[in-house]
């Protein structure tokens, strides 16, 4: 499936990456300590004595070195075992093999939208440059990428789960269980991230896509008698394939960070909900294990950006 | 390019902006149909879903740490002692009567044919074993609250006897909070270090089915409870949705039936919605300021009376909760069985006095405080309204917020950082624990670990030694007054229960503990 050169590259990113998540995690780790605030005080509950804070300490091993604590995580999470929450008890790998799917849902979900409406939109916009059509889907994104997808949120909640009864306003159904209803509760959130992703998309594939028509190799080809359909399906879709992609992986990336208000909003139990409860009480297991999830799957996204790369432009493996 | 992929390009329809919109419109509308036919509303069968503001820390009264615990701790166990929900005096629960035949002994009778859910009987043998485990295992957090018990034994299946180290009148009360909550030896394995923090076991209205963390927690009819006709329902769901809004949004979608603890300015907007109803009343909540009484100028008891007197609390609750709550001149509300109309007077708004008091202690030109508080929206604003009231007799300071963990713990733990903490005391269910635990000299809440006035351990002592009411309040009335002499804390307001239901149902009503049960709640 993939060449030598290919192959080489893909072994050099994934090496990589050891490095990257060491120093995702270590640097997260450390700022959690850094910051003041003491988890044992919390976990003391209401009646807390300070010889109960000490023995909560000590019971969780609270009170050893901070590069012990880091080392012992480490140790656990290379043999597969990234700890247990501090506050509820429950392992962090069943936490996040439960919240992490509906995130990344939510986040398919939102870039199919965005793919699906801002390219239309976006070659609409390229194939009128300087018309009506094209000043409309400039407007449109402009609107899109300035509006926070917060407020677009609560907005679709008003109108569409509270007033119209069509969506549910809060929850989320996992797609697993149910893949129908699942698609229902997540179209509200996924309509609002998509919100500014098919504005970047249509606004992207503009520009890229105008400057392409625009250059001499068009013209030459349009001076051949080709129709102007087949250059813009045919050539010029392939010449702005690549930066499509990269827009498109950017979008992955930046769109799993924007779930935490969305997922906030619709009480979604995702990554985003699970990393601000566990950081605002400091427990840094589940945040350390969160943290490695999203940095490996931007990873993961990132290496298969590369990959889809090399194979619409060989030249790039080689680089 | 040959001939035939240049016909399949050449067959592409042409991109004419109709068609675009027409294909847009389109994907809109099967959306919508998509939407339609399933109508986003709890389903008909009888099971109360209720929104929840926070995740549980533990579902064992035992080990767990907060506040919030309680509403699902109350649909799983039952506890020894129950209380009225508008006074919180003290009334049956699992012991059916209870008496002190001496000061140091407590003799509770227990209820006939309770069983837990896993159907090991209730009886004194399991009194004691919680009891025992509450006050000496390790695991247990609640071994403060049973600090005055020296033994407990099981006289006959039905009688428990308490012997207490010292007088302890409060300890019914307490057997009412955590440390009353019963849970199943046998699902422990008879052993007091264990727990039982994911899988319940109780003898509550509802027995445990599941808790998916920050999502949810399920619990179905218990059929052999020992009260007649409780639950009210075939089931209970637990939906944790912490924000606010959102939660009103999910009661207003019918998508639960009960959203407990709204803020107060929240209280208008559900009035709005005529498909709500509002269940409302005062709480144990008090926002107050913690004083490190240690430090600087607050030493000095004329500055933290200054500090006091000009806080106009009427015009704070009408600012900050859109009236919906009272001014809190000690740190019980009205309603509570023990609030000492004396100890209220101690702390009405005196502006002239406050500029007195400053100026006698040396700070006629003003005073400069460090003040710590929370970000959040409710408590900014009262920052606000705290900084215009204080700056007319010259007191000036900058809130430097942080989230409750980060700050609470600076200034309570160790490092002891800022004069003044604007935060809340939720309350406990007997006042002589909310006395000791705010200002006894070893306390964690005292945060300059500073020595309560000369008499306070005595008349907290005397609180303990009467089981009669009138008694008691007597003794608590000489506390009260004693901390707010000494302005060890800075009482402002008393938060309301504001909790939005749907049209459907009935029998829910709010408590002065603030800490909703579901039990008795029928849906129409």
């Amino acid at each position: 499936m993939l060449n030598t050169v290919q192959r080489k590259m893909l072994t050099r990113r994934l090496l990589q990456a050891i490095p990257v998540l060491l120093l995702a995690t270590f640097s997260v780790f450390m700022l959690l300590k850094l910051l003041p605030g003491d988890v044992a005080i919390t976990l003391a509950g209401e009646n807390a004595t300070v010889e109960r804070i000490e023995e909560i300490r000590r019971l969780k091993g609270l009170d050893q070195p901070l590069i012990v604590q880091y080392g012992q995580w480490v140790w656990g999470a290379v043999q597969g075992d990234l700890s247990e929450s501090l506050l509820s008890g429950e392992p962090v790998a069943t936490t996040l093999a439960r919240v992490f799917p509906n995130t990344l849902f939510i986040v398919l979900y939102a870039v199919t939208l965005s793919v699906l409406i801002g390219v239309p939109l976006g070659i609409l916009a390229a194939s009128r440059s300087g018309g009506f059509s094209d000043k409309l889907v400039m407007v449109l994104s402009s609107v899109g990428v300035a509006l926070p997808n917060f407020w677009i949120a609560m907005i679709f909640v008003v109108v569409f789960a509270l007033n119209r009864s069509w969506f549910p306003a809060t929850g989320f159904v996992s797609p697993f269980e149910n893949p129908l209803e699942a698609l229902w509760y997540a179209t509200l959130p996924a309509v609002a991230l998509a919100a500014s992703g098919m504005a970047e998309v249509a606004r992207q594939l503009r520009s890229s896509l105008v400057e392409t028509l625009h250059s001499q190799h068009f013209r030459t080809l349009h001076a051949k008698g080709l129709p102007f359909r087949s250059i813009l399906w045919k050539h010029g879709l392939r010449n702005v394939s690549v930066n499509l992609l990269t827009v498109i992986s950017l979008l992955i990336n930046r769109t799993l960070a924007a779930t935490v208000v969305v997922e906030i909003v619709f009480a979604i139990p995702g990554m985003g909900n699970t990393i601000v409860n566990a950081t605002l009480q400091r427990d840094f297991p589940v945040v350390q294990g969160a943290v490695l999830v999203m940095v490996v799957t931007v990873i993961t996204v990132n290496l298969i950006t590369d990959v889809l790369y090399s194979i619409l432009d060989p030249r790039i493996a080689q680089r | 390019m040959n001939n035939k992929q240049l016909k399949a390009i050449n067959a592409l329809p042409p991109l004419r902006r109709r068609q675009v919109l027409s294909g847009l419109a389109g994907l809109a509308g099967a959306a919508a149909i998509g939407g339609i036919p399933g109508m986003a509303h709890a389903a008909g069968d009888n099971v109360l879903r209720v929104r929840a503001n926070a995740n549980p820390s533990s579902l064992d009264p035992a080990t767990g740490g907060s506040g919030s615990d309680h509403v699902f701790l109350y649909n799983i166990y039952d506890t020894l002692v129950d209380w009225e929900p508008e006074s919180l005096a003290p009334k049956a629960g699992l012991a059916a009567e209870w008496s002190f035949p001496d000061t140091t002994t407590l003799v509770l009778k227990l209820q006939e044919g309770v069983t837990f859910h896993d159907g090991t009987p209730f009886d004194a043998e399991a009194v004691k074993f919680n009891l025992d485990r509450n006050r000496t295992a390790e695991i247990s957090n609640i071994k403060r609250d049973l600090a005055s018990v020296a033994s407990v034994e099981a006289t006959d299946p039905l009688t428990v006897t308490i012997t207490l180290s010292a007088p302890d009148t409060a300890l019914p009360l307490i057997l009412s909070d955590r440390a009353g909550m019963m849970v199943s030896p046998t699902a422990l394995g008879n052993d007091p270090e264990a727990t039982i923090e994911r899988n319940p076991v109780g003898t509550g209205p509802w027995s445990f089915v599941s808790w998916t963390d920050g999502e949810k927690v399920v619990c179905t009819r218990f059929d052999a409870h020992w009260r007649d006709g409780i639950p009210g329902t075939d089931g209970i769901e637990m939906f944790i949705i912490p924000e606010e809004a959102t939660g009103l949004r999910a009661v207003q979608s019918g998508q639960v039936h009960i959203s407990y603890q709204l803020s107060e300015r929240q209280k208008v907007l559900v009035e709005r919605i005529p498909t709500l109803g509002i269940v409302s009343g005062p709480t144990l909540y008090i926002h107050q300021l913690y004083v490190n009484s240690a430090r600087g100028a607050l030493q000095d008891v004329r500055v933290r009376r200054a500090l006091s007197l000009a806080i106009d609390r009427e015009a704070f609750v009408a600012a900050t909760q859109a009236n919906v709550g009272e001014a809190a001149y000690m740190n019980l509300p009205k309603a509570h069985w023990a609030y000492s109309e004396a100890a209220a007077k101690l702390t009405t708004f005196d502006l002239e006095q406050a500029r007195a008091l400053l100026e006698e202690a040396g700070y006629a030109d003003g005073l400069e405080l460090d003040l710590r508080g929370y970000p959040d929206q409710g408590s900014v604003q009262r920052q606000e309204v705290l900084l215009a009231q204080w700056n007319k007799i010259g007191v000036r300071g900058r809130f430097q917020n942080a989230p409750i963990a980060e700050n609470s713990g600076r200034f309570f733990g160790e490092e002891k950082q800022g004069d003044l903490l604007l935060s809340a005391w939720t309350g406990r269910p007997d006042p002589s624990l909310t006395y000791s635990l705010l200002y006894s000299a070893e306390s964690f809440y005292n945060p300059g670990r500073v020595t309560p006035p000369e008499g306070f351990e005595a008349a907290i002592q005397a609180s303990r030694e009467s089981s009669d009411q009138d008694d008691r309040k007597a003794a608590l009335d000489e506390v009260q007054q004693m901390v707010m002499k000494a302005q060890l804390s800075i009482p402002l307001s008393v938060r309301y229960e504001v909790d939005a239901i749907t049209s459907n149902v009935q029998g829910f009503n709010a408590n002065l503990l603030g800490k909703p049960k579901f039990s008795d709640v029928t849906l129409g």
